[in-house]
């Protein structure tokens, strides 16, 4: 069921009770996370955190609280799944289930009594009709009784009996209900065919804030990290980030006009958040810009870095814009001045020149104190490289959580930075591994789709076994590949990635994604399309993930799996 | 006494807040508060204020020493004079610390305040271990001074206290028999 007044609904429901909140792990669902525990700090409401990174963690999690807690929050994970089936609860649990992975289960939209969802109704969903899908089950049985509205027969439960009328009534009754049933199946197919995100999770929370007037500074910047994370892993299209973007931007002038005036200026330390129409370079202000340009995605795949003209096309824009070579290298921070004054505009026309049209893009930046200054994009990789670290003794997945949690806060700087520094090495690794893969073609046409598998022995591999590291690595290397090949059609077709999970197990990581174009609207059918071919084939796989689109398989069952996809997919 | 123990102590100040919620009055040992409503000012403890800021129930007012030009005028006259002046207020340090870290957006030019208070601060501890560094000197056996707040005696206090200690037991040491007797075994 959907609530329609969040702050009735849910807030003031939840306010004198226990509440145990399942946080899947993605930025979007940490950022969303801290904006309800600040929330719940203010109003002094106990709550359980739990941090989930599955389908099978979501249910231990679920059983372990269960005697505990009547009300839990889900956040980003539970409302693609028939919860209640899935988890069996009592009667009097009750879910409240923020997410943005869609399509909504149909059976979690029309649930009126345990399942309500904190997501807004008109959030482009095109749920079915309730009348499309459910018709009363004990009105089908035996007899000439009363059944839907538009079956529209006489009542009559009473007369049995078997003349003529009456069986033709039955068999007219069966076959509707067979067209029906049909006709059901057809669009349920249709609708939980492509899976595809909505509107972010601590967008929603945020809203849930200012309702309540208690939004903050620091609420905001988490709202505008978690939809910039949305953008950065790919998950909504640019139309929807862009019409977002102008939602948060509402907030932030309203927020900055709040304190400040003339006279009584604010002190340094407090928190500015600012619009900013910036360079898409990831980590820029903390690297140097060279770096930056070479392990950005935008630049290196438009270059074409991994080739030795791609280099000579860099070295020639870089002279270009009159930026010499010793500047470029140094940190970004002790740059000449001078350049750095006019470097966006600088960097756009040269840029256009060399067909990068959209190499600056609107997002935000936050400044407190004299050196903290930080974009939204850089605390998405920083965190996301906390919460995915696979260095040597951080392999604990809530110790990563927690982390990344803290990271996000301004209390915990030294976190933060860690965080970019882990990023950077991560940037690193998928820009050398995109290269070495186009370089050794390794991707391979297979139809319907592209696929490639990362061997167990090249460098960085254990980073790839992080779902959303692969991800971004997918997004890249087929974006790369776009550039780099020169077969028409091979550029409108998706792209699956295997990389090696878990070298004990045996098990690799299987991760699909849409193919990339200027109007994708990012909807995902490998979903069911892996679901199919894993039970044609009987593969032993593992459906965790919250995304549909990322499967655990057996490595020996990989190439009959693959085999079993090209069929369903031509 | 430790320096958290005299925030501690500054804590029970009054300072003016404007809530944004209504409670009735409230009655506790130390003495009522209240009644709350939205948007009218009321004196309450900086514990609570600060307590009612971080739930982002309050908004805090400045106390009214808290201001540039008075800070300014304070510190000039520190500067002047060679004894102490009377401070803003008898715990003006901790308050200042206290304020500006959790309500520095309800302060008004936060950062000149900071700068303001630490030069009053740093003239009047200076002035206060010169008046140590004489007394000690001098031997003298009493001393007056005014207009010390509890924050600048704790800084001085341990030291004083040991270093009086210690040139009693010198100057005792130096005219044997007179008070020793006492000290006998037998």
């Amino acid at each position: 069921m959907f609530i329609a007044d969040i702050k009735k609904d849910f807030y003031d429901v939840v306010a004198n009770q226990r509440v145990a909140l399942l946080v899947a792990a993605d930025i979007d669902a940490l950022c969303a996370c801290k904006i309800l525990q600040a929330l719940f700090h203010c109003d002094q409401i106990q709550y359980t955190l739990v941090p989930v990174t599955g389908w099978q963690d979501l249910s231990t999690a679920f059983l372990e609280h269960k005697e505990q807690f009547r009300y839990f929050v889900l956040i980003n994970c539970g409302a693609n799944v028939d919860l209640l089936e899935m988890l069996q609860p009592d009667s009097d649990s009750i879910f409240f289930i923020c997410d943005t992975h869609r399509p909504v289960d149909v059976v979690n939209v029309y649930n009126d009594t345990q399942i309500k969802l904190l997501i807004k109704e008109d959030d482009d969903l095109g749920v079915p009709t309730y009348d499309d899908i459910f018709r009363d089950e004990d009105e089908e049985e035996g007899e000439d009784s009363g059944n839907e509205s538009d079956e529209g027969s006489e009542p009559s439960g009473k007369r049995r009996r078997f003349d003529e009328g009456a069986i033709e009534r039955r068999i007219e009754r069966q076959r509707a209900k067979r067209q029906w049933e049909a006709r059901r199946r057809e669009i349920l197919f249709d609708y939980e065919q492509y899976e595809y995100h909505g509107t972010s999770a601590a967008m929603m929370f945020f809203e849930l804030a200012w309702v309540l007037t208690k939004d903050t500074k620091d609420m905001l910047w988490w709202a505008i990290i978690g939809l910039t994370d949305q953008w950065v892993h790919d998950k909504i299209p640019h139309m929807k980030y862009v019409s977002d973007i102008a939602t948060v931007q509402r907030h932030v002038s309203r927020h900055n006009h709040r304190n400040e005036d003339e006279e009584n200026s604010l002190s340094i330390d407090c928190m500015r958040i600012s619009f900013e129409y910036d360079l898409r370079l990831a980590l820029y202000h903390h690297w140097s810009l060279y770096e930056s340009i070479c392990n950005s995605y935008y630049t290196a795949c438009s270059f074409k870095l991994w080739t030795l003209k791609g280099q000579k096309k860099l070295q020639e824009f870089l002279a270009d814009m009159g930026l010499p070579l010793r500047q470029v290298k140094q940190k970004f921070k002790s740059m000449d001045i001078t350049i750095k004054e006019n470097l966006r505009d600088v960097i756009e026309e040269s840029s256009n020149k060399y067909g990068m049209k959209d190499i600056r893009i609107q997002t935000f930046g936050v400044h407190f104190g004299f050196k903290n200054s930080f974009l939204a994009s850089d605390m998405v990789h920083a965190a996301a490289a906390l919460l995915e670290s696979t260095e040597r003794d951080e392999n604990d997945p809530t110790d990563n959580f927690i982390k990344a949690l803290d990271a996000l806060s301004r209390s915990h700087l030294d976190r933060l930075l860690s965080g970019i520094d882990l990023a950077k090495k991560k940037l690193i690794a998928i820009q050398q591994t995109v290269a070495s893969c186009i370089c050794t073609n390794i991707i391979l046409s297979q139809g319907p789709f592209l696929y490639c598998y990362l061997m167990e022995g090249t460098p960085d591999v254990k980073l790839f076994s992080k779902p959303l590291a692969l991800t971004l690595l997918c997004k890249y290397l087929l974006t790369a590949f776009i550039h780099s090949t020169r077969n028409k059609r091979c550029k409108l077709l998706p792209l699956i990635m295997a990389a090696p999970k878990d070298v004990e197990k045996g098990t690799v990581i299987v991760v699909g994604i849409p193919p990339e174009s200027e109007t994708s609207d990012k909807k995902n059918f490998f979903g069911r399309a892996f679901e199919k071919a894993a039970e044609s084939t009987s593969s032993r796989t593992l459906h965790d993930h919250f995304d549909t689109s990322i499967i655990e398989l057996k490595s020996e069952d990989r190439s009959k799996f693959l085999d079993a996809l090209i069929t369903l997919l031509s | 006494m430790d320096p958290s123990e005299v925030e501690f102590l500054a804590e029970k100040e009054f300072v003016k807040i404007i809530p944004n919620f209504s409670l009735d009055k409230i009655y506790l040992i130390g003495g009522d508060l209240g009644p709350f409503n939205p948007g009218l000012s009321v004196d309450v403890p900086v514990w609570l204020a600060l307590n009612l800021k971080q739930r982002q129930k309050c908004r805090i007012l400045p106390p009214e020493w808290m201001d540039v030009e008075k800070l300014e005028e304070i510190r000039e006259l520190e500067r002047k004079e060679d004894t102490f002046t009377p401070a803003p207020s008898p715990y003006y340090m901790e308050l200042t610390k206290l304020l500006l870290n959790h309500a520095s957006d309800n302060i008004p030019k936060a950062d000149e305040i900071r700068t303001l208070v630490k030069d009053i601060w740093d003239t009047r501890v200076a002035k206060l271990r010169l008046s140590a560094d004489s007394f000690i000197r001098q031997q003298e056996a009493h001393a007056q001074l005014d207009n010390l707040t509890l924050m600048e005696i704790n800084t001085i206090r341990e030291f004083l206290l040991d270093s009086l200690n210690c040139m009693y037991k010198l100057r005792s040491n130096l005219q044997p028999g007179a008070t020793k007797g006492q000290f006998a075994d037998y």
